[in-house]
């Protein structure tokens, strides 16, 4: 059959007002998978499905070519990773890592000891063995839970938002410690979050849920770069989102009339059938210059005036009025040099292909 | 010790702090005084009395095995009550908290026409097996439960709530069946609530007189036999056995809770 970890086929659930929606994807071996969705989207109730806490009311779902649909969860081999890890509180972390192990009956038990000591070991956790839960770091919590679940060997990882309740100091450090850890154990995992960031940091393939509907589905790029509808395009930072009509296209460079006076080019992809489009510009795509442009004979040239500014980490969101409104992300050096305080002018650029556009029916 | 927060009034402190006292004073003064009225000679005579004696350990004995009895039965349902949700719901939770509101002289008398010698339990079971609920340790074991049951499903399912509903999903992805999840994680978990539940129990039991003399009259109880005393001999012996009994109840209660709390908590401490 296929040679994907797990498919998830046409896969329909009610639970009471809530539903998945013919939700299909697939996860290949070695890959991170991104959900990605606002709260209520349907993010959990489809990892719980996947782990077997629901039955879908239609549709299947493949694990290792084998079907679980009506399978139970302790028999799928799905390492499911909650938020805040869900360690055992009245277990030490060396009982925790056992805990899988003692349920595996093909396995004799003489080998349990070593194995849960190599697990310890792979993962640095030999020194806090006999620890229980409640006395450790974040860190070292995400750690463990990976360690118990890897005692299993499970086909896969199935992450809710493990990170959402963490401060972000905490938060961006345990990130870059699983990506390392997950790309390390080379076992394939599903990654829930409503965070962007998150999302693009971690997978190598997303989707985008809402209402328990599968929206879009690509690598981060494709998602990010050329969101399907407006809710995406919002969705994954998006900040400029303005409707205009197609004039023509030349040489697969579209001309998209946005206002009476501003036209903006586009590098289409021949995705677009319809006049009527929506112009998506990313915040980081938008390079601003003092004025006058430096070739005001080039394209998407604006000049503009900043109507407003916030403090953004380490970024400035700026706001401008070229004409359409505008919103661009510049560096604090960028910002106090070409002196960006409201009222200022200046001449915004953005790259044909930084354009995208979203057909309107 | 800190005895005040932010934002609370000293006032408000005081005050409620004198009428907490009043309370405790309501509770420990009739119990202090009657142990202060004991003479030693008189405590050693009615200790010497067989009766006494048997009664006390009986009492002690039949609440111990009423709290097993109130595990046994009462834990599977404070585990339903917490996790699922059923058509009525509300009727099983009201229907739990009944025998608090019956008194236990009514609780006696319904008691006898199940458990009685014409019972429909009662009568069949003693046809069958020869054993009796009335006059042995059995009707005693009864009358106890009835009335005192519901603490312990009441707080087991308290302590089933407070577990993590999330650590049961974990451990069944970590490949244990539905009973493993229960044994190894659920009920570890649960235990302070449960424990709490059947201390409730005991001591409910321990106390209990109006249901157990109906049903059972003898073999005596202790709140029985000292009846029986305040009846036949007066206060003075009457009272010298209520303090040889509640002295021994409470010393087996304060070893019972240490027993059972001395587990290891949830956070990895030892209590």
């Amino acid at each position: 059959m296929s040679d994907s970890t797990l498919t998830v086929e046409r896969v329909s659930l009610r639970i009471g007002t809530f539903a998945l929606q013919d939700i299909s994807f697939s996860l290949a071996p070695g890959q991170v998978y991104g959900i990605l969705g606002p709260s209520g989207a349907g993010k959990s109730v489809l990892l719980e499905t996947i782990a077997g806490f629901y039955w879908p009311d239609h549709g299947r779902i493949l694990i290792e070519g084998r079907d679980v649909t009506r399978a139970a969860p302790e028999a799928r081999r799905v390492g499911f990773m909650f938020q805040d890890y869900a360690l055992f509180p009245h277990l030490t972390v060396a009982q925790n890592v056992k805990f899988g192990l003692q349920f595996r009956r093909s396995r004799p038990r003489p080998t349990e000891h070593s194995q849960v000591q190599d697990l310890l070991a792979r993962l640095g956790l030999e020194q806090i063995a006999e620890r229980h839960p409640s006395n450790l770091s974040g860190g070292e919590k995400q750690r463990v839970a990976l360690a118990r679940a890897l005692a299993m060997e499970p086909a896969f990882f199935l992450f809710d938002e493990p990170l959402s309740a963490l401060d972000a100091r905490t938060r961006d450090s345990l990130r870059e410690e699983l990506r390392t850890l997950l790309r390390e154990l080379g076992v394939p995992a599903i990654y829930v979050t409503h965070d962007q960031t998150e999302a693009l940091v971690l997978a190598d393939r997303l989707a985008v849920i809402r209402d328990g509907v599968l929206l879009q589905e690509g690598t981060p790029s494709e998602v990010f770069g050329a969101p399907v509808d407006e809710f995406v395009a919002r969705f994954v930072g998006v900040e400029t989102i303005i409707a205009g009509r197609v004039l023509c296209t030349h040489d697969g460079v579209a001309t998209v009339q946005v206002t009476p006076e501003r036209r903006i080019e586009a590098v289409d992809h021949g995705a677009v059938r319809s006049p009527s489009v929506l112009v998506c510009i990313r915040p980081e795509d938008v390079a601003l210059n003092r004025p006058p442009a430096k070739d005001s004979a080039g394209a998407n040239q604006f000049p503009g005036r900043v109507v407003g500014g916030e403090p953004l980490g380490p970024m400035l969101k700026v706001k401008l009025d070229c004409g359409f409104p505008l919103t661009a992300f510049v560096t604090k050096r960028t910002y106090l040099d070409l002196k960006l305080a409201p009222g200022a002018e200046v001449v915004a650029h953005i790259e044909a292909a930084a354009v995208h556009l979203i057909g309107q029916p | 010790m800190r005895t005040q927060t932010l934002g609370q009034s000293r006032g408000l402190v005081f005050v409620f702090s004198v009428v907490g006292g009043l309370l405790l004073a309501f509770i420990l003064v009739p119990l202090l005084r009657m142990y202060a009225t004991q003479t030693p000679a008189t405590l050693m005579q009615i200790a010497a009395i067989e009766d006494v004696q048997s009664a006390i350990w009986l009492s002690l004995e039949a609440a111990f095995l009423t709290a097993l009895l109130a595990g046994a039965l009462g834990v599977p349902l404070a585990y339903l009550l917490a996790r699922t949700t059923f058509p009525g719901k509300g009727v099983v939770e009201a229907v739990v908290d009944l025998p608090l509101a019956i008194p236990h002289t009514v609780v006696g008398i319904a008691l006898l026409f199940v458990f009685g010698r014409t019972g429909i339990i009662g009568g069949p079971v003693n046809a069958v097996t020869g054993f009796q609920f009335w006059g042995t340790w059995g009707g005693i074991v009864i009358a106890m439960l009835f009335v005192s049951v519901t603490y312990t499903v009441n707080a087991a399912r308290v302590g089933f709530e407070s577990v993590d509903a999330r650590l049961e999903r974990v451990a069944r992805t970590l490949g244990a069946g539905p009973w493993s999840v229960f044994g190894r994680v659920t009920l570890p978990l649960a235990w302070r609530g449960i424990v709490t539940g059947l201390m409730l129990t005991y001591a409910r039991s321990i106390s209990e007189f109006g249901a157990v003399i109906i049903l059972t009259y003898y073999p005596m109880t202790a709140p029985v036999k000292i009846y029986d005393l305040f009846l036949q001999s007066g206060l003075d012996e009457s009272s010298a056995m209520a303090v040889l009994f509640l002295t021994a109840s409470l010393a087996v209660f304060i070893i019972l809770r240490h027993l059972s709390y001395g587990r290891v908590t949830p956070g990895g401490r030892r209590m």
